[in-house]
């Protein structure tokens, strides 16, 4: 890393030469962007508005590759790239807001809360780096601290909300968990539903079995290994069990990442590495690193070839053109936020999924959800029975064949109108994977197409596959990789 | 790749002749046959490997064989699957390449098809030796794909050489075929590899496949390395290559 030059600007600080970049760029920094983000949780405002927005419970492995990616842009050598990405995650946080159980409003663009979650980030990747044994210097963590500083600049216009120097954070700090805090729902569904419910990660998919056993000791061992990386005072205010031999346990863990992050190839343990796991079909890791994504390939062939396997197992849920069961279309694709109803946060993470895929300006995101939102009153109209703002499972299974709605082709049109990114009329194999992330395959015709270039999709193709998938009556491998899985 | 010791011969082939006989001798099903089969493909890879034999190429089920017993077909479609499984650490350690030949039959069970590009994808970067497994492969349906292959590139008949055309063949880059072993004694091509088996020696050992072991395939390599190699002309340059051009 070239010593970085000092600039005034506090924009430039950020960018390929900062020593966030890097910490970005170690897979070991995942597990610091949990930690942060049980801390966070503690918030009453960000834990309010996790529990009823976000699709981490249910999602988890989108959210991280989304969360990567983003830091990705944010890093960007191009101010431009990083100002497009700040607005993008400023208009995705306007949409968040409401009123928590107790009645008090939340919004993600609060001005302490925004200055919470980079507070958290920026004293869990410290205390990561302290525990792996790469304890930071005085001048490294004022630069990096200056960076994350440049970062909330970048979000809100400003960092007055975070003390200026390193000296002055950590009583603010301390302030926080001594008062600031609560012990709110999002920290228990993080710590115990998400490590315990996780879903398997792309690349075992197909392999539920093995998933199921991994995920029995390492679910527990991921919650206990960051609860013991909590402060003290956190975890008591919290009520967090201290369990014996945890702190050892979380101490050995991030050695022996640090020891094997020195000894594997640099290229493992880069999170380029990890994205190529979450993403085994994408498209969009840079040129370097394409060699890498054949050895994930490579190591995902070996898991496959390794585990034991049913002789004769059925085809896989998913596989062909078959319809989905209401129940399950309602599980899986409906009900993003796995509360276990159908609300308009549901379709809004849908909205923002697909936004964020295709880097949509304002105009385009602004257009995509107000066909959602129309689709929304459309759905509410027909199937909420009852009157109370959301559709029940039941309430959904008795009128799910009505669901293909004037509402539900505008917005397969809407969809189909951004996705065609040079307007041609056409959606053309690279604006496909740009949205499906996978090489152009129709499921109509049942045989993927991969390598013909020229495959193409047209207006009327596109809204009756979009409009069999959302009604249930056909499932789809490409819908599914975008809505259903991860 | 000049004569190396003496020509090791570059590609050898085996027609694995003999499993149903050898099971008939016994009073055995057809099926346990094949399943002695496994041994004998495992030692013949070793002794391939070891004799510094770059490429090997395995006839097992040919295109006609759709035409067995459904009960045949399917365990022989079985037991591929558990072979190709049980051995894939054995073969990725050993540095080989594996690929397959012929699977693009819908007939094959999709499993298999998998366990199939996953063992290929695994075994992409190595280089020591390279095994294709001819499944379900016809010579000849492989020369007319490939010809179907000239015509949809628009090649003008005049372009069309041998070196072109081999280019359609699938693997182009696998080299002529120097040697087949075809066990049990039968003396017939039974449309394997047509196009690559144009110069190759032809070795007819009488044991049958189950029987065939790791001294007799180094027997067979000692034979071809006794025999003169002529490419139709007067002496052969090189005991190994792509054939004339």
């Amino acid at each position: 890393m070239s010593p970085a030059p000092v600039h005034d600007d506090p924009a430039d600080v950020l960018g390929p030469h900062a020593l966030l970049a890097s910490y970005c760029d170690d897979a070991r920094w995942g597990l610091a962007v949990v930690r942060a983000t049980v801390l966070e949780a503690a918030h009453p405002q960000i834990g309010a508005a996790l529990i009823d927005n976000s699709t981490f419970v249910t999602h988890p492995w989108r959210r991280l590759r989304n969360t990567l990616l983003s830091t990705r842009r944010i890093m960007d050598a191009d101010p431009d790239v990083r100002d497009r990405e700040a607005a993008r995650l400023n208009r995705l946080h306007a949409r968040i807001s409401g009123t928590d159980e107790a009645g008090r409003p939340y919004s993600a663009l609060d001005a302490g809360a925004r200055a919470w979650v980079v507070a958290t980030l920026f004293e869990s990747t410290v205390t990561l780096a302290r525990l792996s044994g790469e304890s930071l210097d005085g001048p490294s963590m004022e630069r990096l601290y200056g960076e994350f500083r440049a970062f909330l600049a970048l979000l809100e216009g400003n960092a007055d909300a975070l003390p200026p120097t390193v000296p002055e954070f950590w009583p603010y700090y301390d302030g926080m968990l001594a008062r600031g805090l609560e012990n709110t729902e999002a920290i228990r569904v993080i710590l115990y539903k998400l490590f315990a419910h996780v879903p398997a990660p792309p690349v075992l998919r197909g392999r539920p079995a093995v998933w199921a056993v991994g995920r029995a000791v390492g679910g527990p061992a991921a919650a206990m290994v960051v609860v013991a990386t909590l402060p003290e005072s956190f975890r008591r205010q919290a009520g967090l069990a201290d369990l014996p031999g945890a702190g050892a346990l979380s101490r050995g863990l991030h050695l022996g990442t640090g020891v094997a992050t020195r000894l594997l190839p640099k290229a493992w343990t880069r999170t380029g590495t990890v994205m190529g796991l979450l993403d085994p079909e994408g498209e969009e890791l840079p040129a370097v690193l394409e060699a890498l994504r054949g050895r994930t390939g490579q190591a995902a062939a070996l898991i496959r070839l390794l585990t034991p396997d049913r002789a004769d197992a059925g085809p896989r849920a998913g596989d062909g053109p078959a319809a989905r069961s209401a129940d399950r279309f309602f599980a899986e694709v409906l009900d993003q936020t796995g509360n276990g109803t159908l609300d308009w946060p549901d379709l809004a993470s849908m909205a923002r999924e697909i936004a964020g895929r295709l880097d949509l300006d304002a105009a385009d995101e602004e257009r995509l959800y107000d066909a959602y939102a129309r689709w929304w009153r459309e759905l509410l109209a027909d199937l909420d029975a009852d009157g109370d703002g959301r559709i029940t499972r039941g309430e959904y299974a008795a009128a799910a064949s009505s669901l293909a709605g004037p509402a539900l082709i505008r917005l397969a049109e809407v969809l189909f109108a951004t996705a065609d990114t040079d307007g041609d009329g056409d959606i053309s194999a690279a604006e496909h994977r740009a949205l499906f992330r996978t090489a152009f395959g129709r499921d109509l015709d049942g045989r993927p197409d991969g390598e013909d270039a020229r495959a193409r999709c047209s207006r009327a193709d596109f809204v009756r596959d979009f409009v069999a998938f959302m009604s249930g009556q056909r499932s789809s491998t490409a819908y599914d990789a975008l809505l259903v899985q991860a | 790749m000049a004569e190396g010791p003496r020509g090791t011969p570059r590609h050898v082939a085996c027609v694995m002749d003999g499993n149903g006989r050898w099971a008939a001798q016994r009073s055995l099903p057809r099926t346990a046959g094949h399943e002695a089969a496994e041994a004998a493909v495992i030692d013949t890879i070793e002794a391939a490997h070891g004799a510094g034999v770059e490429w090997l190429t395995l006839y097992a089920f040919s295109t006609e064989n759709w035409g067995r017993p459904g009960g045949e077909v399917e365990f022989l479609m079985r037991l591929a699957r558990r072979t190709v499984r049980r051995r894939a650490l054995f073969l990725h350690a050993r540095g080989i390449r594996c690929r397959f030949l012929g699977t693009g039959d819908p007939r094959i069970p999709p499993a298999l098809a998998r366990d199939m590009a996953d063992l290929t994808e695994l075994t992409r970067r190595n280089r020591r030796m390279t095994l294709t497994i001819a499944l379900d492969h016809g010579g000849r349906r492989d020369i007319v794909e490939a010809a179907r292959s000239l015509i949809r590139g628009g090649v003008p008949a005049d372009q069309v050489t041998e070196h072109s055309f081999a280019g359609h063949l699938p693997h182009p880059d696998t080299p002529d075929v120097d040697l087949v072993i075809r066990t049990s004694g039968e003396q017939r091509i039974s449309n394997f590899m047509l196009w690559q088996v144009a110069y190759a020696e032809w070795i007819f050992p009488g044991a049958l496949w189950p029987d065939f072991r790791a001294a007799d395939f180094r027997e067979c390599l000692d034979t071809y390395r006794r025999r003169d190699r002529r490419f139709g002309g007067v002496r052969a340059p090189a005991a190994s290559g792509k054939g004339p051009r």
